[in-house]
């Protein structure tokens, strides 16, 4: 379970990024954090990887309070945390199956079984031709692919993605969004930050909407339109 | 997908995570670890190659002067052996004199042998020399005096034959000892300093060897901070990002190394020529001195550990700006 109560978040030089924001995620569940540019989507994914730090207001997640997890429990923290950028962040010089091996790496998983998981998680994302391949020989929407197999071949219990679908076209935007679905399905705890309200419809799932870091309507999946 | 493989990413509960595998983990991070840098090494040979065969030059330098040294402390003890201290009797000696005096020096433990010349051999070696024999015709008797050549035992050192040599001026009826040993105890004090010079230049190239790992993993850390930023954002800690240029180092030392004692080899091969041939000269009794196994062995492994050293000084503080 995610928790945030009464969170705020300011930036050195005095931007309010947010404000007394509480609210839960349960276990399982799949939720939208949508606001226009600047509204505090991505503070409050970084608060939750722990890339920032609240000034006010405690975190935790699955019980336990982030702001107890000192500068060495960190990595710990991250490696149950699946994270899916708009950027993709892939390491160019690299192939896409040494990308998608990296966090099974990080967390010590055996070489034979870290093979099989990475062919499960690219087959998955409809990659698996392209292991030996360098990102930069795929199209953004096969990069971003890539980055959600890295996100979830280490079977993190929440997965968090910031405008995943920001450059890409609306139908490979559904086809990414089915992913994110797919893995709430079997349990994993997915938060997506998005400003793409048609997706965010047609998905069906909660949204929680922001507005100048302060949380304004937080939608039911079954009162969405 | 096969039936084995199917779904296991999304189908297996979340309890079903890998056991935890300390010691075999940190393995497999510490082979990944070495491997990752080094296929990152050979990506680009000419960078690579460069830095090493700089670190090599560096550590050959020590080397070869250590080689060379070795070589003239050695020339030096050989052409020790060949110098006799010549004694020149007083005029009016005679055979049976000298002879006894002989005899007694040959009973000294720091004596090789006792050779005699008499004043008519010593005038038939002169009338041998370009020159000399006109001079000689002119003579009415034979000037020379009898005269010893005294050869030390081969392991005497300088002291020892400094020792004989003052006990040869004290006997009585010598007139004049010359020793030609004097050069060797020039040398041998040369030898010192030269000896001290190779221990500061190693300890000096040392420092070149650890700045210049350090400044290549800066150079590395620097270029590749958008990565590290990547690996710490999915759960890399600070000792899995650093490693793999702690081994970049070692790898760099342990090349460098290699590359250095086969320098040195080669060195080694280019001076056995000249020096068999100049032992030749000296009756076989100068051979060429070679760097010892434990030392061509001991390099790599040095430089491996300096290499390591330069790259966790400037991997600490680096990779806390990278990050």
């Amino acid at each position: 379970m995610i928790r945030f109560d009464q969170v705020s978040k300011r930036y050195e030089g005095g931007h309010e990024a947010l404000s007394q924001l509480s609210f839960q995620v349960a276990p399982g569940e799949m939720a939208f954090v949508t606001g226009h540019s600047g509204a505090g989507k991505s503070t409050l994914l970084k608060l939750l990887g722990l890339i920032e730090r609240p000034s006010h207001g405690s975190i935790s997640l699955d019980g336990q309070s982030l702001a107890k997890i000192g500068r060495g429990g960190i990595p710990k923290l991250r490696r149950r945390i699946g994270m899916v950028f708009q950027d993709h962040r892939l390491l160019m010089d690299r192939t896409v199956f040494a990308n998608v091996e990296l966090p099974l790496v990080i967390g010590g998983v055996a070489p034979a079984e870290r093979g099989r998981r990475v062919r499960a998680a690219l087959e998955k994302v409809g990659l698996l031709a392209y292991e030996r391949q360098l990102p930069a020989t795929l199209s953004t929407g096969e990069q971003q692919r890539v980055g959600i197999a890295r996100a979830i071949v280490a079977k993190p219990t929440l997965l968090i993605a910031d405008e995943p679908t920001g450059n890409l076209d609306p139908q490979l935007a559904v086809e990414i969004m089915g992913l994110f679905a797919e893995f709430q399905q079997v349990g994993t705890t997915v938060l997506v930050a998005s400003h793409d309200l048609p997706l965010i419809k047609r998905m069906r799932k909660r949204v929680v909407v922001l507005d100048h870091g302060r949380l304004v309507a937080d939608i039911a999946a079954e009162e969405v339109l | 997908m096969s039936a084995q493989q199917e779904a296991p990413i999304v189908a297996e509960p979340r309890v079903e995570r890998s056991r935890p595998r300390p010691v075999a983990s940190w393995r497999d991070h510490h082979a990944w670890s070495a491997g990752a840098s080094l296929r990152r090494l050979m990506s680009r040979p000419v960078g690579t190659l460069l830095t090493v065969a700089v670190m090599a030059l560096a550590l050959a330098l020590p080397l070869t002067f250590y080689l060379l040294l070795g070589n003239v402390q050695k020339m030096g003890q050989a052409l020790g052996q060949n110098q006799a201290v010549s004694v020149f009797m007083q005029p009016g000696q005679t055979g049976p004199a000298v002879e006894m005096m002989a005899t007694k020096l040959r009973e000294r433990a720091d004596v090789a042998s006792v050779a005699i010349k008499s004043p008519q051999q010593g005038m038939d070696e002169l009338a041998r020399m370009q020159g000399f024999s006109g001079a000689l015709n002119t003579l009415d008797s034979n000037p020379l005096p009898y005269a010893l050549e005294v050869l030390p035992k081969p392991e005497a050192s300088a002291d020892d034959v400094a020792r004989l040599v003052t006990d040869l001026r004290a006997l009585q009826g010598v007139d004049l000892v010359q020793d030609s040993g004097t050069w060797r105890q020039r040398l041998d004090a040369l030898l010192g300093v030269g000896n001290r010079v190779v221990l500061i230049l190693a300890a000096l190239l040392a420092l070149a060897v650890l700045l210049v790992v350090g400044n290549t993993v800066r150079v590395d850390i620097a270029s590749r901070s958008e990565e590290i930023g990547v690996l710490m954002l999915i759960g890399a800690s600070g000792a899995f990002v650093r490693r793999p240029y702690l081994y970049a180092g070692i790898w760099y030392g342990l090349f460098s190394g290699l590359l250095a004692a086969g320098m040195a080899l080669l060195i080694e091969m280019a001076l056995a020529e000249p020096v068999t041939r100049l032992g030749h000269v000296y009756e076989g009794k100068l051979q060429i001195g070679m760097l010892p196994l434990w030392l061509l062995g001991a390099v790599p492994l040095a430089a491996a550990v300096l290499g390591w050293l330069g790259a966790r000084l400037v991997s600490a503080w680096q990779l806390r700006k990278a990050a």
